[in-house]
């Protein structure tokens, strides 16, 4: 019975898979949105049970910590310490909460918050996914600029109508037009090929030879090429070489993408 | 019927479960569920059926994975289709073993497979991407070899679960399991 079958089977296979092959880019981001908008509900989900489990296990930490203070320091009461906790907990929580709505709102473009409910699974890319889409004001062919109170963090690609998928300036495709702060040189910065791990490095390209940036210095978004706002913090730089053409900078993000978990995403100006 | 419709199902669960599983630390290689469990329809299932498995897993691999820049795509989706069922047909072969109920060819074949489908993503996006640059250190590999040796531990989790499954739904993925070879 299924040796009958192999051969039809193999000539719908591959007509079907030429089929898909030669979908133009405009159906690949719909076929890709769709499917986001199908396993957004489950990333959402699984991303707010993870909170959860973090939540208990950190609570969890906090309460041994207690513990051994509690020992040292020979306090009956390991309730209210307890209670303490929390409370600090979520004193922190609500710090992190107002710095943002500062920043927010002092902001010079109009930005939507979201939070990071998937991180990508490929081994190459650097990627993460947010819960907002085109209901919540993305454009639904992405390249919107998405950055923190503390710098720039990436731009979006794949949006479907409740979730979107963020490229990070530490994958290799996501290039920026950028300046050092204090001097008249320019250069793009991408990230490195392999460096999407635990420590992502970026690099400052196609800078002059005499360049000579000193470490520290800060590097800023130059507004050239119109999605990713200028002004906008991306880095320091860690060291300067000079290369055969070129100078290239390796440089530290100033936003830590590994921990990362409330982002902005620039949809207009604030005016 | 009943039992590819289940790998099919847990394949997409894998697909969504891989999201919370962060890097291996160090080696920061990903841990890949989805090509285990199409590595074990590949065995289980006769080639028909394979190529079913194939199709969904590579376009929902490519749905989810495919990165999009400035309206381009980087790499054309569907290409994970075509290398699934290269590696599917590959282990195809090696059935007839696995029906006589070599659970060890799945964990081996998974390895190997897993770390050949990160090296031709590699491969992929180094021809796609200036410039052309093979870049091979230390780190490149224990990517590659460690998604593949992740694989292969998970494997015989994956398999006798989803043997058990199979036997649930009446499904008998080893049938020679107890022929006797003839001397």
């Amino acid at each position: 019975m299924s040796r009958r079958l192999v051969i039809p089977s193999v000539i719908v296979f591959v007509l079907a898979t030429g089929f898909i092959l030669f979908l133009s880019p405009h159906n690949v981001r719909r076929v890709q949105a769709g499917f986001l908008g199908l396993i957004s509900p489950m990333l959402k989900g699984g991303s707010g049970m993870e909170k959860r489990y973090r939540d208990y296990r950190e609570g969890l930490k906090n309460l041994e910590q207690l513990e051994e203070e509690n020992k040292r320091l020979l306090v009956a009461n390991k309730e209210l310490s307890a209670t303490n906790q929390t409370l600090r907990g979520l004193e922190a929580e609500n710090n992190r909460l107002h710095k943002a709505l500062e920043y927010r709102e002092r902001a010079l473009f109009k930005l939507t918050p979201a939070r990071i409910i998937a991180r990508d699974a490929s081994t190459w890319y650097s990627k993460i996914v947010i819960d907002r889409g085109t209901s919540d004001g993305l454009k639904e062919d992405g390249d919107q600029a998405v950055l923190t109170e503390e710098g720039l963090v990436g731009k979006t690609t794949v949006v479907s109508e409740h979730s979107a998928e963020v490229v990070l300036i530490s994958d290799e495709a996501c290039r920026v037009a950028a300046n050092v702060e204090g001097t008249r040189e320019q250069g793009i910065v991408k990230g490195e090929r392999a460096s999407s791990g635990t420590s992502p490095s970026i690099g400052l390209n196609f800078l002059s030879k005499q360049a000579n940036l000193k470490s520290g210095a800060n590097i800023y978004t130059s507004g050239v090429g119109g999605v990713f706002p200028s002004g906008v913090l991306i880095g320091q730089v860690k060291e300067f070489k000079m290369r055969e053409l070129d100078g290239h900078a390796s440089i530290v993000p100033a936003v830590d993408l590994t921990t990362l978990e409330d982002v902005f995403v620039v949809v207009g100006d604030s005016k | 019927m009943i039992f590819f419709f289940l790998l099919l199902a847990a394949m997409f669960v894998a697909l969504v479960a891989q999201h919370f599983i962060p890097p291996l630390p160090i080696v920061n290689a990903r841990v890949l569920l989805m090509p285990v469990i199409m590595f074990y329809g590949a065995l289980a299932l006769p080639t028909p059926g394979m190529l079913v498995l194939a199709f969904c897993g590579g376009l929902m691999w490519d749905a989810l994975h495919g990165q999009m820049i400035e309206g381009n795509v980087e790499i054309a989706l569907g290409w994970s289709i075509v290398l699934y069922a290269t590696l599917g047909a590959l282990m195809g072969g090696f059935r007839p073993l696995f029906q006589r109920g070599r659970w060890e060819i799945h964990c081996l074949l998974s390895g190997v497979c897993t770390s050949m489908i990160v090296l031709a993503e590699y491969l992929m996006l180094t021809f796609r991407r200036e410039p052309v640059v093979f870049v091979f250190n230390k780190d490149v590999w224990w990517r590659i070899g460690g998604a593949g040796l992740v694989a292969a531990l998970l494997s015989p989790l994956f398999f006798f679960t989803l043997n058990y499954l199979a036997f649930l739904v009446g499904y008998d993925a080893q049938p020679d399991r107890n022929v006797k070879r003839p001397r």
